[in-house]
């Protein structure tokens, strides 16, 4: 494996030595450029008291490209899909490599706190967000306890 | 006593001349760091071995300082759009800086390349003459 750039490196120890409260990211240990991330869903959300699990992963190009990132924990939520990717503009044009991995986590946590059903990537989510926001909030809670509890 | 000087070591150090630097606002009070690669400004970019000429540190027009290489590289990508990473204003390099002078025409190059693909609808501002690569 060619050498971690000394970026990546100081980004981890700070993870580790300062981390972000309510995220978690542990490098995998066969491949310092694969994190497994936890991430609760933020207090006065449809998410709050879950833990959601995500992967996140540095491309050979980071930080010239955003890192990439999926949850792998399912949730109903109409900026993330069934596949668990999320529509956030710093993690695709927005980018810039002043972000971090820390910042997009931050970014991650925040999209929990304010769907945005107007530019939605779960379109069927989407559109029960905005045709029935109380009903969508309710299944949002419902998956939250049924696949996100604190175990 | 009496002394007697048998070798002398000189040891000197050097740092880029960055003009303002006394009062500049430290992002995150971090020491002054790339903000691209994250190393000191008297380091190398990730790619070089020395510092120094080798791999120059450059001046924004936006008060924010990349190594060369590193700011070159990003503006290089199409989601860079031209600009400083840092303000995400169009990136050119701040005129009558001796350390910029070398590297106008490098990062002259790039600008011009970068540029057209920022030129969308909303974006017209980028048109304007002073805008356009220093």
């Amino acid at each position: 494996m060619a050498s971690l750039p000394k970026r990546i490196i100081k980004e981890t120890e700070r993870l580790v030595s300062d981390p972000v409260p309510g995220i978690t990211a542990i490098p995998h240990e066969e491949n310092l450029r694969y994190f497994q991330v936890t991430v609760e869903g933020p207090e006065q959300s449809p998410y709050e008291n879950g833990v959601f699990n995500l992967e996140l992963f540095l491309p050979d190009d980071y930080p010239m490209e955003a890192p990439k990132v999926r949850f792998l924990t399912k949730i109903y939520h109409p900026n993330i899909d069934r596949l668990g990717r999320i529509c956030l503009d710093v993690l695709k044009n927005n980018w810039s490599p002043a972000l971090q991995i820390r910042t997009v986590l931050l970014s991650v946590q925040a999209l929990l706190a304010s769907p945005n059903p107007n530019d939605p990537l779960a379109n069927d989510v989407a559109e029960e967000w905005l045709q029935n926001e109380d009903n969508a909030i309710a299944k949002a809670r419902e998956w939250t306890n049924m696949y996100a509890s604190k175990q | 006593m009496l002394l007697e000087f048998e070798k002398v070591y000189p040891v000197f150090s050097w740092s880029w001349d960055i003009p303002g630097d006394e009062n500049a606002v430290k992002e995150n009070g971090d020491e002054d760091l790339c903000g691209i690669c994250r190393v000191s400004y008297n380091g190398t970019c990730p790619s070089c071995k020395y510092p120094g000429d080798d791999c120059p540190l450059v001046i924004g027009e936006c008060n924010h300082n990349f190594h060369v290489h590193c700011i070159q590289q990003w503006l290089d990508t199409p989601t860079a759009k031209g600009l400083c990473p840092m303000c995400r204003q169009p990136f050119s390099l701040k005129r009558n800086v001796a350390i910029n002078e070398f590297q106008m025409g490098r990062l002259a190059k790039v600008l011009i390349n970068s540029q057209p693909a920022t030129l969308n609808d909303d974006q017209d501002m980028m048109m304007e003459p002073e805008f356009v690569v220093r």
